[in-house]
């Protein structure tokens, strides 16, 4: 196993720089750890409950990234965004969470299991999006289609597809965190 | 939405992202503070034969003091703009907070009785609590929604710390106006008021830099 920190440091500076593949291969194998966090600890929401809340954390790493400082070690920042946020979700569901640091340096440090929740689908977050933002969103997503491609089907500019895309997910990280 | 579309998404987005610039940071707020009370000062002016007052050790200790807190406080402040930052460890403010309690039981020692609170008239307080706190208001909200892009992990503590170096710093340039050279005054209501931009600020932290 190569050195995590190493890994995913490179991802992530690749990612910063606009690189989507890395990135993509960043927050997969962040994924499936955040997964197991939030299910060791909160068996009280269920499967569905459990990955909105591995979603809310992604989302967070995603609209908070520009604060690793990137002559700093990667994975401190990272037990600290993701503990954050569990917390805070789990405190949002009526819920309270004892997370020792401890946890997420065992977690982290040991190999991800595979997992059955993958495949499950959330609709917490995307079926609060307007009309528009939702299907520019599904059409990346579950289309998989460049945002290129969405841009011609909506007969709109690739930056504007863009910023549409960018702005969703801004707005998926402020009900995230129930501030709308 | 399956996670794994989630991902999609979200490497779709990946565009260019500056990094986080807590010297920037520092730098405008140092700024915002300064063309606030620079404004101030020079609309009413400091007061009369400043220079000379300034050698007087209980004068200057009124701009020493809140502006030794503020350059203690600030750094720890600027820190908590990235995810789990540490607190203010309390040995930081040991330093001016006896130098402070000193200088009141000095003062008190000092000043013959029917002095002591000769100063501590209503208007007197409104003026110094009221200008402290208002010269805060806008320094505070600009520190505030620069540090938002933060992503502090204690809210109210940032603001917190945002709000006790700001009025701290707000308050040294503010006794450069002030002609209550009394520190049994000064200490008091300098202080109450940096208490309050400091709860100002836990408030406003606890809304502004949540994410």
């Amino acid at each position: 196993m190569m050195d995590r920190e190493a890994e995913w440091s490179a991802l992530l500076r690749a990612a910063m720089e606009g690189d989507g593949r890395a990135y993509a291969r960043f927050l997969g194998l962040v994924t499936p750890v955040l997964r197991g966090i939030v299910r060791a600890r909160g068996r009280d929401l269920g499967a569905a409950g459990q990955e909105d809340v591995v979603q809310e954390v992604l989302i967070a790493l995603h609209t908070k990234r520009h604060t690793w400082d990137q002559t700093a070690p990667l994975l401190p920042w990272l037990y600290a965004v993701a503990r954050h946020k569990v917390v805070d979700a789990f405190r949002r569901r009526g819920g309270s969470v004892h997370l020792p640091i401890d946890d997420f340096v065992d977690v982290l440090e040991a190999e991800a299991e595979p997992d059955a929740l993958a495949a499950r689908d959330s609709a917490a977050l995307i079926g609060q999006l307007d009309a528009r933002s939702a299907a520019i969103v599904r059409a990346v997503s579950l289309e998989g289609q460049s945002t290129a491609e969405v841009g011609a089907r909506l007969s709109m500019s690739e930056g504007a597809v863009r910023v549409a895309l960018h702005r969703a997910i801004q707005r998926m990280a402020r009900l995230a965190k129930g501030a709308e | 939405m399956k996670t794994e579309d989630l991902i999609s998404i979200l490497a779709a987005d990946a565009t260019p992202d500056a990094p986080l610039r807590p010297g920037q940071i520092a730098a405008a707020s140092v700024l915002a503070v300064v063309v606030v009370v620079g404004l101030f000062l020079s609309l009413i002016g400091v007061r009369p034969a400043l220079a000379q007052a300034l050698l007087r050790p209980e004068v200057a200790a009124k701009a020493i003091l809140p502006l030794l807190t503020c350059v203690l406080v600030a750094p720890v402040a600027l820190r908590q703009l990235r995810p789990g930052a540490a607190g203010l460890p309390a040995a930081r403010l040991l330093v001016p907070l006896s130098l402070a309690v000193g200088l009141w039981l000095w003062a008190f020692m000092a000043v013959p009785a029917p002095l002591r609170f000769a100063e501590w008239m209503p208007s007197a307080v409104v003026e110094c609590l009221g200008l402290i706190l208002l010269l805060s208001l806008v320094p505070l909200w600009l520190v505030l929604r620069m540090m938002g892009r933060g992503a502090s992990t204690a809210p109210a503590r940032a603001g917190a710390l945002a709000g006790l170096a700001v009025g701290c710093g707000v308050a040294a340039g503010y006794s450069l106006f002030c002609t209550k050279d009394n520190p049994i005054f000064y200490v008091t209501f300098y202080g109450a008021a940096i208490g309050l931009v400091t709860g100002l600020g836990a408030i406003a932290g606890r809304r502004v830099l949540r994410w």
